[in-house]
């Protein structure tokens, strides 16, 4: 416990940044002299190492609602989604849907993150709110976005879900009892994200996809992309003061990464055109901005922009000065008639700089591998690899989530560390600062694993934990057995002092604009790894599977009798006054049974009588016929 | 179930009496049975046509994409390679590799690793593996698939393969600029044969292994990274870009094999490549042989059952089966230049691009892994098998053997025994039962002490203080393992069993060689099959009561000629004798033993470091078995040792 404190004490930002700002973002100049609905869109492009772009888009709505008690006139904001919020308590919500993987290494870090799947976590927050109902407010609220996003969220239930403690931290404005916050977090790692979801995702916007950035998401074009992410993050922010002044915030992220190799062209200039399929046909005439913003430093040095830009922002951040060009497409389309808007990256045509281009890119300060050790179905080990490329330590928080299918042992648990530049671990172990630990029960809940540590400087954090995997009954098998069960990304928290390759938006801004020059002491970074694919024992479901089960079967009634046979010391009485005849046999075997208690053979008159005596203990080889005259006698 | 328990069930029943009678006529009909099975799952009704079973592979179901321009890349690259080769004479030109994984925008590491070689005062080498990861676009690392190419140093005693690597990168440039990859492809450069292959497998599933703690002599290390489960891997091996045809080898470490789909998937599309390509392929003027069907096909399966015996992998697939990666090995042979088919130098390796191509995209289909199809399998003809139910009754009959006998043996154990009391006049009447007065007890610590002696061959060789005396491990070992054998040679003469124990001994043996017959007949067919063709009938033959002298001695000869060392030596022999039929007798006989003392330290070190359980079942298990021979082979002489004495008190 006092460990525990203390590390918190060591994240101070982590826990305490959050509340802090908010309130002098809330009631900043927006709120009081614009009508209460505000829509933003942005773009933003930036090319990254490796010949690969990235597209952010970025559509904010802002609902200032004051004092109204219902929210169903909604005017740019989906009434969907704030009624949701207020039937379910809702404070804050996010959902991404993504397929690929973020490349942390080459690419640095992103402005969301979003794990593989589809992943989706909320805070509750209302008085006199209970777990349970928050279980239930959990549930009913993945069915719904289920249905608004066509994603299979309806999975979500207890058994895929955990209440985070330490790593998230609520970005809305919360009271000070904290009692009365709740948080749930779920993944589906398997969930295949396509154009059933891009669909709805874009029915939300108040253009639609009829105008504005939004109409550059054709699905034939962002589908065929290395990585694609789309968000929703919807927040409440109310006034400290009074409680029912409030703003809802629905922010609709769609990141993007593209492989210029995939395109199939030679040259490394790329375009809008090139990239979405086709140029912008204008602004989405409800939103209040609309603004596409070019990364110009780093990867973008190299390119020309056609057409120039119409002005540049030079923004420092935590010791790290980006150059962005700003593109206002309310100015571009003021005139009337109908036009495309295109911008082009041209590269350089000298083949020495192309070669720079090949050049690794320098490392970010932190990143973070999951990888599955061990071979065989009956066991493994789940490995969480951390590295450090800072200068100085950085604190850790790992958050696993281990599914019931997979049991995990708390004993196993160590984190070992390496210099950077070493390839193996030796046995020096770092200490947990922080450990909480819910073991999963099978079939009902999942692991939740909380760890907190110092990250010594240059070096990296291996995290093992042994796990052993459960053989399912055969209805718990999916479709594909074979194909393996998903344990889902580890997520990773850490406060970076420095603003190198950190381009998230600062907690109480949203717009991209926000980020200009917000230095802050530390940057909270949050990370995902990759998903995992354990093959659990599975049985052949075929034709030689039931042979097995007949065999076994088979066998195991065989066992008891051969043991018997095997165990059994076998005397054999040798009768000699046994006779031949089969009548006579029967005969024989009734009369020396009835003078079992004196062992001498009964006298031949005795025997009809011993007969009757002992008539209803026989087997039904009697001849039915004596039976049937002698019965009444007996009873 | 009372039918099978039934007490009154005598033993003297008329049934094992007429048995007891023709144990020897029944053993030997099952003998022949087994062999003549085996021999008939040769003929084309017996065996079957392969089918592909998983229908995501659906081969050929794409046009190949691959073009000229990768042929021309892989020349270009095969050239560049060469003038590196000669700066290169043993070492690997690493950082001409990395140069071109990294330029065609591959995430390229490198694996370092070392092996501390246990004999011979202990020596440590190291090892770099170079791989590149086409990180996937369809999916975030969680499957991938392996390409593989081993290099080989131009001073490596094996044939040149160089022209692997350059085909290797020329297929991974190709795709690098595909957007359909659903698993991420690891192309990876090894060297040092299959030890490079093998650190690698064990860095990528055991890298957290600290090298102090664990006493293994490779010292894999951790990969850089990783691309989530391992699918199925390829290995290539090609002597020239221009080749006459492809060989297709299957078989793994132990004996395992990859998915008979995944030898189908090679094979078609191969075939729709118009590549010569099967299953242990030969030049063609080899293959246009005479020979009849069954007899091609019976070679081809004893060809097959004769790799897999040894339970030693021909190429660097044969590691991945231990972590249940399907994977094979296309090794292709260099056309011979006088080839009256003409071919263009600039196209002429793209047939075999394509049907990579066409084996990676397949491969790429893949939802689950391969299990539709048959892991045990005997490959006929390159579109023939036998599946392991088939081929099975061919080991149990010769098992079979074993059991009856030793169940009729247990039967007229009452009746042999009275016999032999009588004959030796014993003066306790009243002993009822003589099953319950056997010796338990002293044939238990006579099997305890043989298992010892093989449990001892397996351990001794890699203790600390026997490392150190200053032997090689070819003499050592086999020094160890002769030393050990002649003490089960000499036990039989020293160790008296007493009355009755030779029986029970016999019992145990057979029950004993029956179920680790069976035991490795599972694991590995091929090993359990020939074992069980050589021994079962010396088996068999074995008899504690013979009377006729020359019989037994017979059994003894017999019984010597087995001894797994005498075995061992034997087959080096032939084999020696087949590659060098130029040296006289003498230099033969010499040669032969060499060979065979590095073959039982080769053994030993690929338990060591593979895996490989052969050395072990030599020493533990057929070694003690051999032991339990000899003493039955030899005891009606110590019998009448006894028996003289204990007259001569009468």
């Amino acid at each position: 416990m006092i460990t525990a404190l203390a590390f918190l004490l060591l994240l101070p930002l982590l826990v305490f940044m959050p509340l802090a700002p908010p309130a002098v973002a809330l009631i900043n100049p927006q709120s009081q002299h614009f009508t209460d609905e505000q829509f933003h869109e942005e773009l933003v492009v930036r090319p990254l190492a490796g010949d690969h772009v990235n597209t952010y888009f970025q559509f904010t709505t802002r609902w200032h609602y004051g004092t109204r008690n219902n929210l169903y006139h909604t005017q740019l904001t989906p009434r969907v989604i704030a009624e949701v919020l207020q039937t379910y308590d809702v404070k804050e919500l996010h959902i991404g849907l993504t397929q690929g993987l973020w490349r942390y290494e080459s690419w640095g870090y992103p402005i969301v993150e979003a794990t593989g799947g589809a992943e989706m976590w909320a805070w509750f927050s209302a008085p006199n709110l209970s777990n349970d109902d928050v279980d239930k407010q959990w549930m009913q609220l993945a069915n719904v976005f289920s249905g608004v996003l066509c994603v299979s969220l309806n999975f979500v239930d207890n058994t895929n879900t955990i209440a985070p403690k330490h790593i998230f931290r609520p970005q809305f404005m919360h009271t000070a009892n904290r009692s009365q916050q709740f948080v749930r977090y779920a993944t589906l790692p398997r969930e295949i994200v396509c154009t059933e979801n891009l669909t709805p995702w874009k029915k939300l916007l108040p253009c639609g996809s009829a105008s504005g950035l939004a109409t550059l998401l054709n699905s034939g074009y962002v589908h065929n992309t290395k990585y694609h992410s789309l968000g929703v993050k919807v927040r409440t922010l109310c006034d400290t003061d009074d409680p029912n002044n409030c703003i809802v915030e629905l922010t609709q992220t769609a990141n993007l990464v593209y492989d210029l190799k995939l395109l199939e062209q030679s040259s490394t200039d790329f375009s809008l055109r090139r990239l979405f399929g086709m140029g912008l046909n204008g602004n989405c005439e409800l939103a209040s901005s609309s603004k596409i913003y070019v990364q110009r430093s780093e990867r973008g040095e190299q390119f020309q922009l056609v057409p120039p830009p119409q002005h540049e922002v030079t923004s420092t951040r935590g010791g790290y000065t980006a150059i962005y060009a700003v593109y206002d497409m309310q100015e571009q389309f003021e005139g009337p008639g109908a036009r495309l808007f295109n911008i082009a990256w041209v590269g350089p045509k000298s083949s020495s700089s192309s070669g720079s281009n090949k050049e690794r890119a320098s490392l970010p300060p932190l990143y973070a591998h999951r990888y599955l050790l061990g071979n065989g179905q009956k066991r493994g080990r789940i490995a969480t690899e951390i590295t450090n490329t800072h200068f100085d330590a950085l604190p850790i928080i790992v958050m696993e989530l281990v599914p019931w299918y997979v049991y995990a042992y708390l004993h196993t648990l160590r984190i070992r560390s390496k210099p950077q530049h070493r390839h193996d671990y030796g046995a020096k172990e770092l200490k947990f600062s922080l450990l909480h630990y819910a073991p999963g029960k099978q079939r009902e809940l999942s692991t939740h694993l909380e760890i907190g540590f110092m990250l010594p400087a240059r070096s990296s954090a291996l995290i093992t934990i042994e796990v052993d995997y459960l053989l399912l009954k055969w209805l718990e098998y999916p479709p594909d057995a074979n194909h393996g069960h998903y344990i889902g990304a580890a997520v990773i928290s850490s406060q970076l002092p420095t603003g190198r390759n950190y381009t998230a938006l600062p907690l109480e801004g949203h717009l991209f604009r926000d980020s200009y020059n917000a230095s802050r002491p530390a940057y909270t970074l949050t990370l995902r790894t990759e998903a995992l694919i354990v093959s659990l024992p599975t049985p052949d479901f075929s034709m030689p599977y039931n042979v097995i089960c007949l065999a076994c079967t088979v066998v195991a009634l065989a066992f008891g009798p051969i043991h018997s046979v095997a165990t059994k010391l076998i005397i054999v009485e040798r009768q000699t006054t046994m006779p031949r005849n089969l009548l006579r046999k029967l005969f024989h075997k009734l009369t020396n049974r009835a003078a079992k208690p004196t062992p001498t053979a009964l006298p031949e008159q005795n025997q009809q009588q011993a007969a009757n005596q002992d008539e209803e203990t026989d087997d039904k080889k009697q001849s039915e016929k004596q039976s049937s005259c002698n019965t009444p006698t007996h009873m | 179930m009372g039918l099978l328990s039934d007490p009154s069930l005598s033993t003297h029943n008329k049934l094992v009496d007429n048995l007891a009678k023709h144990v020897r006529k029944v053993c030997y009909a099952f003998y022949t049975a087994g062999v003549v099975w085996f021999l008939c799952l040769a003929l084309p009704e017996f065996n079957h046509g392969t089918y592909l079973s998983e229908n995501a592979l659906s081969p050929g179901l794409v046009y190949p994409e691959i073009r000229i321009d990768a042929n021309r890349l892989a020349v270009q690259l095969l050239e560049e390679l060469q003038r590196e080769r000669k700066d290169h004479q043993s070492t690997t030109p690493h950082a001409w590799i990395l140069a071109k994984f990294n330029e065609f925008g591959l995430e390229t590491h490198t694996h370092n690793y070392s092996l501390r070689y246990p004999f011979g005062g202990g020596k440590e080498f190291h090892g770099k593996n170079i791989y590149g990861i086409l990180r996937a676009p369809r999916i975030g690392s969680t499957e991938g698939i392996v390409f593989s190419a081993p290099y080989r140093a131009p001073s490596s005693v094996h044939v040149e393969i160089s022209p692997s690597v350059p085909l290797l990168l020329a297929f991974a440039d190709f795709a690098r600029r595909k957007n359909y990859w659903a698993k991420d492809l690891i192309f990876l450069v090894t060297e040092q044969e299959q030890l490079g292959m093998q650190a690698w497998l064990e860095a990528y599933h055991d890298g957290d292994k600290t090298p102090d703690s664990s006493n293994s002599y490779l010292l894999s290390g951790n990969l850089p990274a990783r691309a989530g489960s391992l699918q199925a891997a390829l290995n290539i091996e090609v002597q020239d870009l221009e080749i006459d045809y492809v060989d297709v080898k299957i078989e793994g470490l132990n004996g395992k094999l990859p998915n008979l789909d995944m030898f189908n998937l090679v094979q078609r599309i191969m075939a729709r490549e118009g590549v010569t390509s099967g299953y242990k392929q030969t030049p063609r003027k080899k293959r246009r042989s005479s020979l009849s069907n069954f007899e091609q096909n019976l070679r081809q399966m004893l060809a097959m059952l004769a790799t897999q015996s040894s339970g030693v992998p021909n190429g660097n697939h044969g590691l991945f089966h231990r972590y249940r990666i399907d994977a094979l090995t296309i090794s292709a042979a260099k056309r011979v230049t006088n080839s009256n088919v003409k071919s263009n130098p600039t196209s002429s390796a793209v047939p075999l691009l394509k049907a990579i191509e066409g084996i990676a995209r397949s491969l790429n289909n893949l939802l689950e892994r391969f299990h539709q199809s048959f892991f045990f399998y005997v490959i006929v003809h390159n579109d023939r098998y036998i599946s392991i139910g088939d081929y099975m009754p061919a080991l149990v009959a010769l098992v079979a053997c074993s059991f009856i006998k030793a169940y009729l043996t247990w039967s007229t154990l009452d009746a042999s025994a009275i016999v032999l009391s009588q004959e030796t006049i014993a003066l306790k009447p009243d002993t009822k039962s003589l099953k319950l007065s056997l010796p338990y007890g002293s044939v238990l610590i006579y099997l305890a002490v043989v298992l010892l002696i093989g449990y001892l061959a397996n351990v001794l060789p890699l203790q600390h203080y026997i490392l150190e005396l200053p032997l090689n491990a070819a003499p050592l070992t086999a020094t160890i393992l002769i030393a050990l054998s002649l003490i089960g040679f000499v036990l039989p003469f020293v160790v008296i069993l007493p009355d009755g124990g030779l029986e029970l001994l016999h019992i145990s043996l057979l029950l004993i060689y029956g179920c680790t017959l069976i035991v490795i007949g599972l694991l590995n067919f091929s090993l359990g099959f020939f074992v069980g063709v050589l021994t079962v009938p010396m088996v068999v033959a074995l008899n504690t009561s013979t009377r006729n002298s020359t019989l037994r001695s017979l059994a003894r000869v017999w019984t010597l000629l087995l001894n797994p060392l005498v075995v061992i030596y034997i087959i080096v022999l032939v084999m020696s004798f087949h590659q060098f039929p130029e040296l006289t007798m003498q230099q033969l006989l010499l040669r032969a033993a060499t060979a065979a003392m590095d073959a039982a330290a080769f053994a030993l070190v690929d338990s060591v470091i593979y895996g490989n359980w052969l050395y072990f079942a030599i020493c533990t298990i057929f070694l003690p078995i051999w032991i339990i021979c000899w003493t039955l082979a030899l005891a009606r002489r110590r019998g009448n040792e006894i028996h003289q004495p204990k007259l001569k008190t009468n």
